[in-house]
């Protein structure tokens, strides 16, 4: 692949006019740290906007900040900590992940459970579409409304409708107390009754996955095993944790446990998303517990109050024969890949952008087909 | 003020859209269609040709269908509380939406319900009570704004600060596109993958399409709510209470501001809630959640406001209390009724820190044009509803008052902030834009809008300006692919 310097708008610009010119593809990249996600694109080059860095505007009063994409999240987080607030995304991956990237693929980890995704978070971006034009949606305030909603329509669309350059995000000041707890459950029935005291509980974690045993011993655990971020007071954090007795045991543990679930998928790895209503959870971790007999080393975790069991697969040819057997069973929740082999591709859910709406937007951004194409699957 | 109507509207479209929804749902008199002129904001008038109350989904689906055959433009409309002249435009067919008000469906275990558009605000969170489940955004209107409504505009509202505002409820829509095609957004377990079509269509003011049904996230009812009232002697000492609150990281249900002169405006009403008259300002603050520990959150803001010189910090002590001090709230914009004939309503939002630069700004601007501006507005997150009062029959006094606003919101934008936060753009909102997005950026919402609405059809000129609608191919790209 032969990459360019891109330290500008205008430089991303040239690079898209340039491409459609000469009528090939880009491949959009971050600082390269998940080039493996997504449906395999064909092209050749790249456009990359790890160089375009730096936070362009920050007031801590205002809780939010402007950052040009490549900015890392580690940075963000370095410069937010200091003023007792915070980005609350956690994706997996690196911490080397960009700003850009993370909004542009629509990449949450745990903390969804409380702040959302980065559609929540995201409060106006700046792009340069397909046919190069610099546009912008949303703004650097918290509520806006004015204008077609580009920034949400850009957050999750993988680059294929522009190069995200700049983003502003919702900040949140850190809470008073913030307490990572552990609590053992049963292998089998644990995730529909954590999922069950969720309902019904007063209060909502900030985090709260549910790992299975091969998980659980590399975060430091033993068995299946619920995760909870606890935030507030301190008197309201005691009583979570009273409440939390009702599924066992409840555990402090290091909050470093973050950090090390967000890093913990190998280099060769096969990932996916099994999702649909939470009430029925408890039947995709079945099909996780299958999928993770079948393929030894499978790491698992479900986010039981949004219905999702994430599996990470070693990947090997068996285990690749073996999901290939699975997938082709066809099933009533969606499976969402992450990062697959590409025959295992057309075996997941149908691809997401083949319906006429977002043909014609795809058709709209990118009438060339310059920005990472196929990454979402054949557009009709 | 004249009153284009198109020609193409005629005897035989009335008596087809009469066959499909039966004569009475068809109005065409002028005088019948006089409530249909206007939304809530009392500033514009326009007439429809005709207005059409469908009762079910497929006769909605059958007049959207004729109006396609015909090629004929109209506007979708709720309840016509719409604060941006959005629901209006002349000659048009108006679409009211307000007879399809059926919940159709309630998941409580997945905190889900799936309404038709005319279901108003607070009936859907009526008719999930029972469940200890609610619908969050609560626009000051929710008595009688709908779903439908509240989807085109992205409505907000006081508790939109820690629930977020109608697009973080949103999971999943069936739209009626202008072209009488019925497409499905967004999916109800709300993992999306793909473009977020409903993102794009919540807030798109009735020019995507009309939603037929929607299906909306619920909120538990919180354990334990308190309501605080803080009387201040300075808008300056408020708003600096309010950034001092926002930083602990304790997100508060609700944090607004009710200046002078609406304080005097409500007390004077039937809506008077006991905020005291001699205060330059209140904050009406709401704590919820958990019972354990809001104790400890509410005696932590008591201290906050008092270390910013409030003179006095009342807790409401009962659901009586919390709910007569809310209906000051609320029910302002009422209140100005008495005031004054007329009112309109502003709806910037400026970063938070910026406010008491820009509070003192809207003051000045409403002394250098003599007209009061009363201020009551969603402090927690900056979005600002300078209102003025005045009677529309004095032109020079109506002048002023335009003047006034355009100033005002000159003011917001300068200061980093947007034109509308939560009432949308309308026509009201339309010469401002070009202050906040370059062409390019308005030429690009365009090419989204006729993805979904490639005649212009539904809503005609409303949200980006006619102007800005040129050519996309017009881009560099584009031009350099074609050589």
């Amino acid at each position: 692949m032969t990459a360019f310097a891109i330290d500008s708008v205008d430089t991303v610009r040239d690079r898209i006019v340039d491409a459609a010119k000469r009528g090939i593809g880009l491949r959009v990249v971050g600082s390269g740290t998940w080039l493996d996600a997504g449906r395999p694109v064909g092209s050749s080059e790249i456009v990359s906007t790890k160089d375009l860095t730096g936070i362009t505007e920050y007031v801590p009063g205002d809780l939010t900040l402007t950052a040009r994409a490549g900015t890392k999240l580690a940075e963000i987080r370095e410069a937010t900590a200091g003023h007792g607030q915070w980005l609350a995304l956690d994706p997996p991956g690196s911490p080397n992940s960009t700003l850009g990237a993370t909004v542009a693929t629509g990449s949450a980890g745990p903390l969804r459970t409380y702040f959302g995704s980065p559609r929540d978070l995201t409060l106006g971006v700046e792009f340069v579409s397909g046919v190069g034009v610099v546009a912008r949606g949303g703004g650097r305030v918290v509520k806006n409304v004015a204008g077609f909603d580009l920034t949400r329509l850009m957050t999750g669309s993988w680059g294929t409708l522009g190069v995200i350059t700049e983003v502003t995000v919702r900040l949140h000041a850190r809470p008073e107390a913030d307490e990572s707890v552990a609590i053992a459950v049963d292998a089998k029935t644990g995730v529909a009754h954590v999922r069950q005291l969720l309902r019904r509980l007063p209060f909502t974690p900030y985090a709260c996955e549910v790992v299975n045993d091969t998980l659980a011993v590399q975060l430091g655990s033993n068995g299946t095993t619920a995760l909870l971020r606890l935030a507030g007071n301190s008197e309201g954090i005691q009583a979570q944790r009273n409440a939390l007795t009702e599924l066992g045991e409840v555990r402090a543990i290091d909050p470093s446990v973050w950090t090390k679930f967000a890093a913990i998928e190998p280099d060769a790895s096969m990932v996916f998303r099994i999702s649909g209503l939470p009430a029925e959870i408890e039947s995709r971790w079945r099909e996780a517990g299958d999928i993770a007999a079948a393929c030894p080393g499978t790491l698992v975790h479900a986010s039981p109050s949004r219905g999702v069991v994430r599996c990470v697969v070693p990947t090997s040819d068996a285990a690749r024969e073996a999901l290939k057997m699975r997938f082709a069973i066809p099933a009533q929740t969606s499976r969402i890949g992450e990062r697959l082999p590409a025959e295992l591709w057309p075996l997941c859910s149908p691809a997401p952008t083949a319906d006429q709406l977002s043909t014609g937007i795809k058709r709209a951004f990118d009438p060339n087909n310059v920005l990472n194409v196929g990454i979402l699957g054949e557009t009709a | 003020m004249s009153i284009a109507v198109a020609p193409e509207i005629d005897q035989s479209l009335a008596s087809r859209l009469s066959e499909i929804v039966g004569p009475k749902r068809v109005l065409f008199r002028p005088s019948e269609l006089l409530t249909y002129t206007a939304d809530a904001l009392p500033s514009y008038f326009k007439r429809p040709s005709l207005a059409v109350f469908p009762g079910t989904r497929d006769e909605v689906v059958a007049v959207v269908r004729e109006l396609a055959a015909r090629k004929l433009p109209f506007v979708p409309r709720g309840s016509g509380t719409g604060l941006s002249g959005g629901a209006l435009a002349d000659g048009v067919v108006l679409i009211g939406l307000n007879r399809l008000s059926r919940v159709l469906s309630v998941d409580a275990e997945n905190c889900l319900a799936v309404v038709e558009p005319g279901v108003v605000n607070v009936a859907l969170s009526r008719a999930v009570a029972a469940h200890g489940l609610h619908y969050a955004p609560d626009p000051s209107s929710q008595a009688a704004c709908t779903i439908g409504g509240n989807v085109a505009e992205n409505a907000g509202g006081p508790h939109c600060l820690k629930y977020g505002v109608t697009t973080n409820h949103i999971v999943a829509i069936t739209a009626l596109l202008p072209s009488g095609e019925i497409v499905k957004l967004g999916r109800p377990d709300g993992e999306n993958e793909g473009y977020d079509l409903v993102g794009s269509f919540v807030g798109s003011e009735g020019c995507f399409g009309i939603a037929l049904d929607i299906t909306v996230r619920l909120s538990r009812n919180p354990e334990a709510v308190r309501t605080l009232l803080a009387d201040f002697m300075s808008l300056d000492d408020a708003a600096h209470a309010v950034s001092s609150i926002v930083a602990t990281g304790i997100i508060s249900a609700a944090l607004e501001m009710i200046d002078q002169a609406t304080v005097r405006a409500v007390e004077a009403s039937i809506y008077a809630a006991g905020y005291p008259t001699d205060a330059a300002a209140v904050l009406l603050i709401e704590l919820d959640g958990a019972a354990a520990g809001i104790e400890r959150d509410v005696a932590t803001v008591d201290a906050l406001c008092k270390q910013h010189s409030a003179r006095t910090v009342r807790i409401a002590r009962d659901e009586v209390e919390r709910a007569k001090l809310w209906q000051g709230r609320k029910k302002a914009f009422g209140a100005m009724g008495r005031v004054s004939p007329h009112l309109v309503v502003q709806d910037a939002v400026v970063p938070r820190t910026k406010l008491p630069e820009v509070l003192a700004e809207v003051k000045r601007i409403g002394e250098r044009n003599r007209v009061p501006v009363c201020n009551v507005f969603h402090a927690g997150d900056g979005n600002l509803h300078p209102n003025i009062p005045y009677n529309a029959a004095n032109a020079d006094e109506t002048e002023r008052v335009h003047a006034a606003m355009k100033e005002i919101m000159a003011a917001c934008v300068k200061a980093g902030g947007t034109i509308t936060g939560e009432h949308g753009v309308g026509i009201d909102k339309l010469p401002y834009m070009d202050m906040i997005f370059s062409p390019d950026s308005l030429a690009t919402m365009c090419s989204l809008r006729e993805v979904f609405d490639p005649d212009r059809r539904s809503n005609p000129g409303k949200v980006v300006p006619v102007h800005a609608c040129r050519e996309w191919h017009a881009a560099p790209a584009a031009r350099a692919a074609m050589r």
